[in-house]
């Protein structure tokens, strides 16, 4: 699949970039794990209110994931 | 082959294919090249979630040819740009990449570019419009639109939240987003305690600069997992969702301040609905025109409508009320008339300037209420002048003229002090001089219980047809 990949760098994505993103990630890591310790924790002694906003979840399939497929 | 002059202006950097004039109709052509990916994000049911998610723009496959295939996107009525967006529309757009990244990382492709450029509203709501922007993804490589994520997105908002939305406007000189550099400069010190802001802005800009000069790509590129991966784009969307302007955010409830009574108000909404309803519109915009308020008068009359102003928070508290009403016909539009957005890019016509977009878009009517005394006043631009740039893009023009009597105007020229006798021409005789020269007077009416008048003027010369 790479000889299709390698065209399609139209654009420099930048040497730094791709390598800091192992950081950024285990940061990300770290963050996102003790942010659903401290939700667990909270929700343990009922202290979860629903927040309203206007944005979706980033993960747009939630339940109807396999029904793509039906045409 | 296409003739090159019917190659839209912004499509040339993939290689993948191009966006073409055909007739009327724009369409965009894809290339062999990229074949492989397109029949699978195709035949994978790929483009038919995201499209019925309304994430996607809807498109038909026109032809199929061994040397090209042809689809035809659904119409958008006018493309406005980065520079253009309230906050609010500048963070929807970077979730929804985020968003159609992970989603697509889930089966199996990538955004090969995350450009703010692919993302439009379109009905209401944030579109992505590039539909080849995706790409194989290979297992356990770091995601190469990463950076431009940074400078098209994640940069400029959180710039904003600490300088405030002029900050967007940066994007004008910057096509390919702002350099890590310079928004790592930008930030207070206090940012590289964040985690998430050291890494994904300071610890980047340390390590470009340091690999900047790796001409022979010795270096070895790194690996990446895909569960790595997408908790950057989690902590990343996590964080932007968050993102609120440090400046204050309350709407000025601007309405509460101008000299109408109710009465007047009221009175002035339904003669601008009783023109608008005569002159059977289908497009029309408003410019000046705040939150939306009298837009919203015509708003089930009309197909659609843009509204531009120059406060971004008006433009914010205007995109909330489409949302919360769920309009599909208004677009929201960061616009100072006396500076609109120029061409930007490769040729000056990479991005079109918003006078081009404004002729295409051809508005039946442009509205102008209570902005003549700005422009003619605040810009020390001549009434001729301003009647010429109207008579660019509009076919009927409804204007509104504060007479020197407004309190509005009043202050307006006291704050001129000594040079109070160089705007002695700002009166209805010099207005309409200036005006009538572009525009035949259609009707004219004095707004009860108030120093101002309402013209509805039609251009000498028609705009499109």
């Amino acid at each position: 699949m790479s000889k299709f990949s390698i065209i399609f760098l139209y654009f420099d994505p930048g040497l730094g970039a791709m390598i800091v993103q192992a950081i950024v990630a285990a940061a990300a890591g770290i963050l996102l794990f003790s942010k659903n310790a401290w939700y667990k924790v909270k929700a343990f002694f009922g202290l979860i209110k629903d927040e309203e906003d206007t944005y979706d979840s980033i993960d747009i399939e939630e339940e109807d994931t396999e029904r793509n497929d039906a045409s | 082959m296409t003739p090159a002059n019917q190659t839209h202006e912004a499509s040339f950097r993939d290689p993948s294919g191009y966006m073409f004039h055909d007739g009327g109709v724009l369409r965009r052509v894809i290339n062999p090249i990229y074949f492989p990916q397109y029949t699978q994000l195709r035949d994978s049911g790929f483009f038919e979630t995201l499209i019925k998610k309304g994430l996607l723009i809807p498109h038909t496959e026109t032809s199929v040819a061994d040397d090209k295939i042809v689809i035809t996107p659904e119409p958008i009525p006018f493309i406005s740009n980065p520079y253009e967006w309230s906050f609010e529309q500048f963070k929807h757009a970077a979730l929804l990449t985020l968003q159609i990244q992970k989603y697509a990382l889930s089966k199996g492709f990538i955004l090969k570019d995350a450009s703010a450029y692919n993302i439009t509203f379109h009905k209401g709501k944030a579109v992505f419009i590039d539909t080849l922007s995706f790409d194989f993804y290979e297992d356990n490589t770091p995601w190469r639109a990463y950076k431009q994520f940074i400078t098209h997105f994640f940069g400029p908002l959180v710039l904003a939240k600490y300088h405030g939305t002029d900050i967007f406007k940066m994007m004008q000189t910057h096509i390919d987003g702002l350099p890590v550099q310079l928004i790592a400069s930008l930030l207070p010190g206090k940012t590289k305690l964040s985690s998430t802001l050291y890494t994904n802005i300071h610890l980047l800009a340390k390590m470009e600069s340091k690999h900047s000069e790796d001409y022979s790509g010795e270096t070895k590129v790194a690996k990446l997992s895909k569960k790595a991966q997408n908790n950057i784009l989690t902590s990343l969307f996590d964080f932007i969702k968050k993102l609120q302007l440090k400046e204050a955010s309350e709407w000025g409830d601007y309405y509460n301040k101008t000299n109408y009574d109710d009465a007047a108000f009221e009175a002035k909404k339904q003669l601008i609905r009783d023109w608008v309803q005569s002159l059977s519109v289908k497009k029309l915009i408003d410019m000046g025109g705040n939150d939306g308020t009298f837009a919203r008068t015509v708003i089930d009359i009309v197909e659609d409508v843009i509204v531009t102003d120059i406060d971004n928070n008006a433009v914010g508290y205007n995109y909330q009320q489409v949302q919360k009403n769920g309009e599909t016909n208004m677009l929201p539009l960061v616009c100072d008339v006396l500076q609109p957005a120029p061409g930007i890019g490769f040729n000056n016509t990479e991005r079109n300037s918003l006078i081009d977009r404004l002729k295409d878009y051809a508005p039946d009517v442009t509205m102008a209420l209570a902005l003549i005394h700005h422009i003619t006043l605040s810009g020390n631009v001549p009434f001729l002048k301003s009647a010429e740039f109207f008579a660019k893009f509009s076919d009927y023009l409804i204007i509104e003229f504060p007479k020197r009597k407004d309190s509005w105007v009043h202050s307006l020229l006291t704050r001129k002090r000594e040079f109070i006798n160089h705007f002695d021409f700002y009166n209805e005789s010099e207005f309409e001089k200036g005006y009538l020269y572009y525009f035949e007077l259609e009707k004219k009416q004095p707004i009860e219980g108030t120093e101002r008048i309402l013209y509805l003027l039609k251009n000498k010369h028609s705009i499109g047809g």
